[in-house]
């Protein structure tokens, strides 16, 4: 992965980095809008990465949840014990 | 290998990380070495998977499980990338504090159960069961220290008044200059969504019993 931390040495960073930087985060979101221009607010985009990555704290809560009641009535030696084992040999 | 959807369930599932061409793909027992590129789905799920085993062999009540398990999802996230990110150092910083805190704790409450044992004893009991609390308080003391956030940095020119509310959600991300915010970003919404995939392809795994 590409980083920008040798470009930065140089002391400011131009207009030009952020802007990539910006758009390589926007193709990360789940309503990526891949429009020619830049055009697309920045706030817009940063409040839409705010959002997401909200979600997807949300998302590890529930799986957490989720998983604490599945592992609850998983004991060590049904098959779902028997995968990690296996996995983690 | 007698499973194969744990396979798939290792390598991903249909996700593509196409950011990364360099990705090695380590057998499971040498995912521990930090490596330089983004870490595989194998990494995460060899550290989330050890996190699980080790939940699942302790008791204990279910809402703490839950805790316990999400902790362990952010904290496998966090080794399994090792230390060349800003936010998985931050999380590490958490987790080993957060370790430190409890140490702390559970050897304050053993030197209670030593005063309360010795009630009638000999006048040098109270002494080794002052300094357990010191040395608990002082290390409590510390973590609070590190885990003080550095001053921002002045916000930079152009630099919206939204990536205040991002440096709260990335961790790490109050003492980041904006440049440095916006790729820890990227990286951690990248390996936060392979945490989550793994996360539900685990849980879908379990639940057909």
């Amino acid at each position: 992965v590409k980083t920008m931390s040798g470009r930065r040495s140089r002391g400011s960073v131009s207009e030009e980095e952020i802007n990539e930087l910006i758009s390589r985060l926007q193709t990360l979101l789940p309503t990526a809008r891949r429009r020619g221009s830049s055009s697309a607010s920045t706030t817009k985009m940063l409040k839409e990465t705010c959002s997401y990555i909200k979600s997807l704290h949300r998302e590890v809560d529930d799986l957490s949840d989720r998983l604490s009641d599945l592992m609850s009535t998983m004991d060590n030696n049904s098959p779902a014990a028997e995968i990690i084992r296996s996995l983690l040999r | 290998e007698d499973f194969p959807w744990t396979c798939r369930l290792m390598d991903g599932k249909g996700a593509t990380e196409s950011s990364n061409p360099n990705r090695v793909v380590e057998s499971v027992p040498s995912a521990a070495v930090a490596s330089a590129s983004a870490p595989t789905k194998r990494m995460l799920a060899f550290h989330f998977l050890r996190a699980l085993s080790r939940i699942h062999g302790a008791a204990g009540p279910a809402r703490r499980r839950t805790r316990t398990i999400r902790r362990a999802a952010y904290s496998s996230m966090a080794r399994a990338t090792g230390p060349r990110r800003a936010w998985s150092r931050a999380l590490l910083l958490q987790a080993q504090a957060r370790a430190r805190r409890s140490r702390a704790e559970t050897s304050r409450r053993a030197a209670v159960l030593v005063r309360r044992r010795v009630v009638a004893g000999p006048a040098a009991a109270p002494a080794p069961a002052r300094a357990a609390p010191v040395g608990g308080q002082a290390s409590a003391a510390a973590a609070r220290a590190a885990l003080a956030p550095p001053p921002p940095p002045a916000r930079q020119a152009g630099e919206p008044a939204r990536s205040d509310a991002l440096r709260r959600l990335v961790p790490g991300g109050a003492g980041m200059e904006y440049c440095s915010l916006l790729e820890e970003t990227a990286d951690y919404v990248r390996c936060l969504r392979a945490q989550v995939q793994l996360m539900q392809g685990l849980a879908d795994l379990f639940s057909c019993q």
